[in-house]
């Protein structure tokens, strides 16, 4: 029987946990609030007028704070996969020989289950790279998405840190309505459509990440908590 | 990248906002003003063309005084966004509308439009302001039949070549080289009418959802390839006034505003003029507060509907919807739909059939998949994906254990 043995890997820092953390809460505070703004499921059981409750603009505000945290976020990881000083996302990104056969090799062993193993597992892998990249291509849509449909209730053109604001969503946001079929409704289908396929990539990237740590035995979970995991060393 | 690819892509990043400038400063107004009272005593030096009804004699006889008629006068001046210092022009615009000849005609709809202005309770101001225009042809409105009305049609665009407005109701059936639709001895199609009458127009006006996004005729599986006036007529200033029907008032403030400027008003990126529908029937909505306070009607009939409760459960669209009938509502703001306990069904939007009218919440709407046919709601079919990523996860996971204690196995001997 081979010896085995444990290196430490250094994976994800910890600016890079707080945003994978910030997201991952947002992420539900979106969903928990837009399918209340989506259709109210729950009511308002507060006696008295109107006035004293806001449970809708309550849930309003909840969903627009967790788009402006995406908003940062985004930007932040949109740098790091180009100029972070940890590793840089886009590299593995590339469609060269060496990531191609890298994620089909990935592929291969998620799918053979474990049974076929031969690529480098202490670092990230270019088929994991490419799940994340769609998350953030859908974030990036939701938001574009959202702004628009945000943008609506701007109208008259102010708002309270000023004009440019509106002008900016506009300017940003407004090719959308073409793209998702040409009127405001359409923009507010595909909207809601993509949290569900946002809802499918959190649920698989869970059990993926679970199954790796299970299958792997190289404590992969540990990784967006401490920053590292143990590869095995041959010897 | 095609000529058409470069227009659309262009289109796409200089596509005017919905913005709408409500005060554009001392100096603009004055001149503004200085200009339409010169026009406007251009027009009055004008003999009315073929229209001699006095509007005031009219406004007596049923029976509404100058009083009620200066009231209407400054808030159709506020509906079109000019100071309180522009009421006496438009009241005295009013009375000069029967210098501008308009020829009005019906294609494929079902003229509620015509409907609207004429089956009111009582005549109401916009209704009578509506008498004075000078009205040059009207399939139903006319006395002429036959040969009698295409010889008035022929005659009016002869006399008033290049300066009668335009307008039109209804779609424009493209399916079939056109042939869904004709019109007259000669068969001539919508198309070619619709053509035909525009290329002597000084403007179209598209008037209804049909005529301006194609509305209940272009809705799926459109069988006659029904389309709007803008997708039609090509290098005429056209103006959209959508809605189901559209608002008489609208269609006054339109033509009031070119007889008062000589110009036509703002439009948006939809051609739809700014004053009235620059803004959300949700933003001015008399039951904004209980969609705010998350109050909302659950069924019909319930205590939250007796409480006029916010109709956004079932199914208002009132949130996605561009026009002015919260504030101005119908009839001489008599009324409107939520006024009345029923949500918004968007009916001045594109596609509005389609998109907003199925009276329930988007995420509860029967979405058209693209393949046609199968209907889905958005949430079925995110149940759906997310069933479908279970079982997938679970057979993998099954597969796994057993897959995995075997390589153990392997590794054991």
């Amino acid at each position: 029987m081979k010896q085995e043995c444990y290196k430490k890997v250094e994976r994800m820092t910890a600016s890079m946990r707080i945003i994978h953390w910030a997201n991952a809460i947002f992420m539900i505070v979106a969903i928990v609030t837009g399918l209340y703004i989506g259709e109210p499921y729950y009511q308002t059981l507060i006696a008295g007028p109107a006035v004293h409750k806001y449970v809708m603009a309550w849930n309003r505000l909840g969903h627009f704070i967790a788009a402006v945290i995406f908003d940062v976020t985004s930007i932040i990881v949109v740098y790091l996969y180009f100029f972070s000083r940890f590793e840089k996302s886009y590299k593995k990104l590339i469609p060269s020989a060496d990531n191609l056969h890298e994620f089909a090799e990935v592929f291969l062993n998620l799918i053979t289950l474990n049974r076929k193993k031969s690529f480098d597992s202490s670092h990230s892998d270019s088929f994991n790279t490419v799940y994340f990249t769609i998350f953030h291509l859908l974030l990036i849509f939701m938001l574009f998405t959202g702004l628009q449909l945000y943008v609506h209730g701007l109208e008259s053109g102010l708002s309270s840190i000023g004009s440019w604001w509106p002008w900016m969503l506009h300017f940003a946001t407004d090719w959308t309505i073409p793209a998702t079929g040409g009127n405001l409704m359409t923009v507010r289908i595909a909207h809601h459509v993509t949290m569900w396929l946002i809802i499918a990539w959190i649920v698989f990237h869970i059990y993926y990440q679970i199954w790796r740590t299970i299958f792997w035995q190289e404590g992969d979970l540990a990784i967006v908590v401490g920053g590292s995991k143990f590869a095995k060393e041959q010897k | 990248m095609g000529k058409d690819t470069m227009e659309s892509v262009k289109k796409l990043f200089t596509t005017q906002s919905s913005k709408v400038d409500t005060n554009r400063g001392e100096a603009y107004y004055a001149d503004l003003y200085n200009s339409c009272r010169k026009r406007l005593d251009e027009l009055k030096a004008l003999p009315p063309i073929n229209n001699k009804l006095d509007l005031q004699a009219a406004l007596f006889d049923e029976g509404i005084d100058r009083r009620d008629f200066l009231k209407w006068a400054s808030a159709t001046t506020a509906m079109l966004m000019l100071p309180a210092s522009f009421t006496p022009l438009v009241a005295d615009a009013v009375q000069v509308m029967n210098r501008i000849p308009v020829i009005w005609i019906e294609l494929s709809d079902c003229a509620g439009n015509s409907e609207a202005l004429l089956r009111s309770d009582g005549p109401k101001i916009d209704e009578i302001v509506l008498d004075i225009i000078s009205l040059e042809f009207h399939e139903t409105l006319q006395a002429a039949a036959g040969h009698q009305a295409e010889k008035q049609l022929e005659d009016a665009i002869a006399t008033f070549k290049g300066k009668y407005i335009l307008f039109v109701e209804g779609a424009v059936p493209l399916g079939m080289d056109g042939q869904y639709g004709t019109i007259g001895a000669k068969a001539e199609t919508f198309k070619d009418h619709l053509i035909r009458l525009s290329s002597d127009a000084a403007a179209v006006i598209a008037v209804g959802s049909c005529a301006t996004f194609g509305g209940i005729p272009a809705a799926a599986p459109n069988p006659t390839g029904a389309v709007g006036v803008m997708n039609v007529v090509s290098g005429k200033p056209i103006i959209n006034i959508p809605a189901c029907p559209a608002n008489p008032a609208n269609m006054v403030g339109v033509v009031l505003h070119y007889v008062l400027t000589g110009k036509l008003p703002e439009l948006d990126s939809l051609l739809r003029p700014k004053f009235a529908f620059g803004y959300r029937i949700h933003d001015n909505c008399e039951r904004r507060a209980h969609f705010d306070a998350g109050e909302y009607v659950e069924e019909w009939g319930d205590s939250g509907a007796k409480n006029n409760f916010c109709l956004y459960k079932m199914g208002c669209k009132g949130p996605m919807t561009f026009n002015n009938c919260s504030l101005i509502r119908y009839n001489e703001a008599v009324n409107w739909p939520v006024g009345v306990g029923r949500g918004c069904i968007g009916c001045s939007e594109p596609d509005f059939w389609d998109k907003y009218a199925y009276e329930r919440p988007m995420a509860n709407a029967n979405i058209k998949a693209p393949s046609g046919g199968v209907e889905k709601t958005a949430d079925e079919f995110g149940l759906v994906l997310l069933t479908a990523t279970g079982i997938g996860i679970g057979i993998h996971a099954v597969a796994s254990a057993i897959a995995g204690k075997k390589n153990s196995e392997k590794d054991a001997e």
